[in-house]
């Protein structure tokens, strides 16, 4: 028993030792789950269909889309007014605003007026707390 | 006097705002504390570490007080832990007592928030100082212990446990760190990803995404269906309120704040464990149970009492071995992170000050959610309404900010926060839980620590199980808490199948 349970720590590779026992172990439980559930497995095509049916596809891609473009907006619109935070503030107004049209259901102007004058001042106090009174860096 | 150097007006004023900001988080359904917590994390960086605090443990108390206001008014639970308190405060509501269902759920949240307190100030010091003797046979074994109690308590214990082991295996991309012994070499990067990668995954925006990107994807996949109107809630008339209603159930109160005590100590375990178990202790020993589920008061006090005991229980496993009660309390060692304090066996010893400030924190949290909610709550009924599609936007936007300041202004955190954000409502689909997940992304850096150098020192697996007598009921507790797992699981399908 004495010999079996002794190992030897390489200090140079000790670094991969635990993130192998910790694959070796998710592989293990990976394979016991897709035994167990080997018929869900087979079928998970169309259990993402229904996923996809269920979905309102236009508000959960639109939101996917607009965050991607907003964080992809951000940098290069900032380093036109380099450490201004410009960058989070005019992206954040449209982004703001667009993503709330989108997840509105009644888009009538007196229910968009409250929703778009928040898009204009949320990220104006928020730019300003965290610039002039925190005097943290943004975008 | 220097014990309370921190209270000052401001550290008054940031736990009373902090607790009014997660009430009202918490009475809007689909938000929670955790995403309070997570939203209002990047202005604690300029606080400083008590005032943080103070800000962060106010809206953690109020994000869980909060989730009654709809789960009576509306019968749709605020927050998880307020389930139970839908079962008989909405048919309260729907007989026209709802502001007296409210006022019932208020104190015994008080009730439940104090006793919670007072064991967090007694036990949390006590099992510290135990703590501070264990070696990193004992504190790797109490990490795989708190993993199999999260995975254990999972509705599905083999996922549960992939989810744990899914998140110390993301948490170890990135760089051996030379400062806790590793040899700076990286590994599980893939190429191409070496600049951003190298320190890994920061541990915020994983949190933030997780837990504010995910849930308002899941929003949008459903539809961001509008929110209540006025009309929908059914407050009642006003009427007198009398503290005989809680006549006879000092015994239900009592034994509620300390289930979900316990069950907050219980880590990764959440309110909706606490508040079901205190319900279903409540139901078994009252002499009325068949009045459960119609309206009893006793059952609202229960749920209630039993949710905020949650509060204190959470940071005693935080503050003592620095293993996070539930989600919010993981999002607290963000904030202990960013102030670069380490919380474990030796941070109340280390921290007196500190220590201080949080316990009276808590304390003017509960008394001000008291207040706020007590004498407020027509008010805080209007909350419910407020729309969604005003408010995600803005809470995206605040993600954002926590995500990028985090460590100065690092873009890659912000695609981190979308990346689990992804993750995050992925997750859900697939039935894995997003609470050993995470409890598995913060411990596993330090659980590979005690695990290498545990073996680099004595060279011999088999000290795992021999090096002490703590060891070997650590042990006895893991296999426990599987064994029990898998025989609850088992009895629930043969019920089922009957």
């Amino acid at each position: 028993m004495g010999d079996l349970t002794r190992v030897t720590i390489n200090f140079d590779t000790s670094h991969l030792l635990f993130p192998t026992l910790i694959g070796c172990v998710l592989g293990l439980l990976a394979l016991a789950i897709v035994i167990r559930d080997r018929k869900s497995v087979l079928n998970a095509h169309r259990h993402w269909a229904q996923v996809m049916r269920a979905t309102d596809k236009p508000r959960f891609f639109g939101t996917l889309a607009l965050t991607i473009l907003y964080f992809s907006l951000m940098v290069p619109v900032g380093d036109i007014w380099p450490n201004t935070g410009m960058g989070f503030l005019l992206c954040s107004i449209p982004f703001v605003a667009l993503t709330g049209l989108l997840f509105m259901h009644d888009r009538s102007l007196k229910h968009a007026l409250p929703m778009l004058i928040v898009s204009v001042v949320a990220p104006l106090i928020v730019w300003w707390l965290f610039t002039d009174l925190f005097y943290l860096t943004l975008p | 006097m220097d014990m309370f150097e921190f209270l000052s007006p401001l550290f008054v004023l940031l736990t009373i705002g902090g607790t009014l900001v997660g009430i009202i988080f918490g009475a809007i359904p689909g938000m929670t504390a955790t995403m309070a917590v997570a939203v209002c994390l990047p202005v604690t960086y300029s606080l400083g570490l008590e005032n943080g605090l103070a800000l962060l443990l106010g809206l953690y108390v109020g994000g869980i007080s909060g989730g009654l206001v709809p789960a009576i008014l509306l019968g749709i639970p605020g927050t998880p832990s307020s389930i139970t308190t839908t079962l008989d405060g909405y048919p309260m509501a729907k007989q026209g007592h709802g502001e007296k269902a409210l006022r019932i759920g208020i104190i015994a949240s008080l009730v439940g928030g104090l006793i919670s307190l007072v064991i967090l100030d007694l036990f949390a010091p006590a099992l510290a100082d135990f703590a501070i003797r264990f070696s990193y046979v004992e504190k790797f074994l109490i990490i795989l212990f708190a993993l199999s109690v999260m995975a254990a308590l999972s509705s599905d214990l083999l996922l549960g446990i992939f989810s744990g082991f899914l998140g110390i295996f993301i948490s170890l991309i990135g760089t051996y760190d030379v400062t806790k012994g590793g040899n700076g070499e990286w590994r599980l990067i893939p190429p191409g990803t070496e600049y951003w990668l190298e320190s890994g995954f920061s541990l915020l925006p994983v949190l933030i995404g997780l837990f504010g990107l995910a849930a308002i994807l899941d929003e949008a996949q459903t539809g961001a269906l509008p929110g209540m109107s006025q009309k929908d809630i059914k407050i009642g008339q006003s009427e007198r309120f009398s503290l005989r209603i809680f006549k006879g159930q000092t015994v239900n109160l009592i034994r509620s704040s300390c289930i979900g005590t316990f069950v907050g100590i219980l880590p990764g375990v959440g309110g909706s464990a606490a508040s079901i178990l205190s319900y279903s202790n409540a139901k078994t020993f009252s002499k009325n149970p068949e009045n459960f589920g119609k309206g009893e008061p006793a059952g609202i006090m229960a749920s209630e009492a039993g949710n905020n005991g949650l509060t204190g229980g959470a940071l005693v496993p935080l503050l003592s071995l620095g293993i996070p009660g539930d989600s919010a309390t993981a999002l607290l060692i963000g904030a202990f992170t960013l102030q670069g304090v380490q919380v474990g066996p030796l941070f109340i010893a280390n921290n007196p000050v500190t220590w201080d400030a949080m316990i009276i924190a808590m304390l003017i949290a509960n008394l001000a959610m008291f207040v706020l909610m007590y004498f407020a709550i027509r008010y805080f009924a209007m909350v419910v309404t407020v729309p969604k599609h005003i408010l995600f936007p803005v809470i995206l936007m605040m993600c954002v900010i926590g995500a990028y300041t985090i460590n100065y202004g690092i873009m890659f955190d912000v695609w981190t926060l979308l990346i689990f954000g992804i993750f995050g409502w992925m997750m859900s689909k697939l039935r894995l839980e997003v609470a050993p997940f995470i409890i598995g992304f913060i411990l596993g850096p330090s659980a590979e620590v005690y695990f290498v150098k545990t073996l680099e020192s004595f060279g011999d697996v088999s000290i795992f199980f021999t090096k002490s007598p703590i060891a070997v009921v650590l042990w006895l507790l893991i296999v426990g808490s599987i064994g029990g797992s898998i025989w609850l699981h088992r009895s629930a399908s043969k019920h089922r199948d009957a």
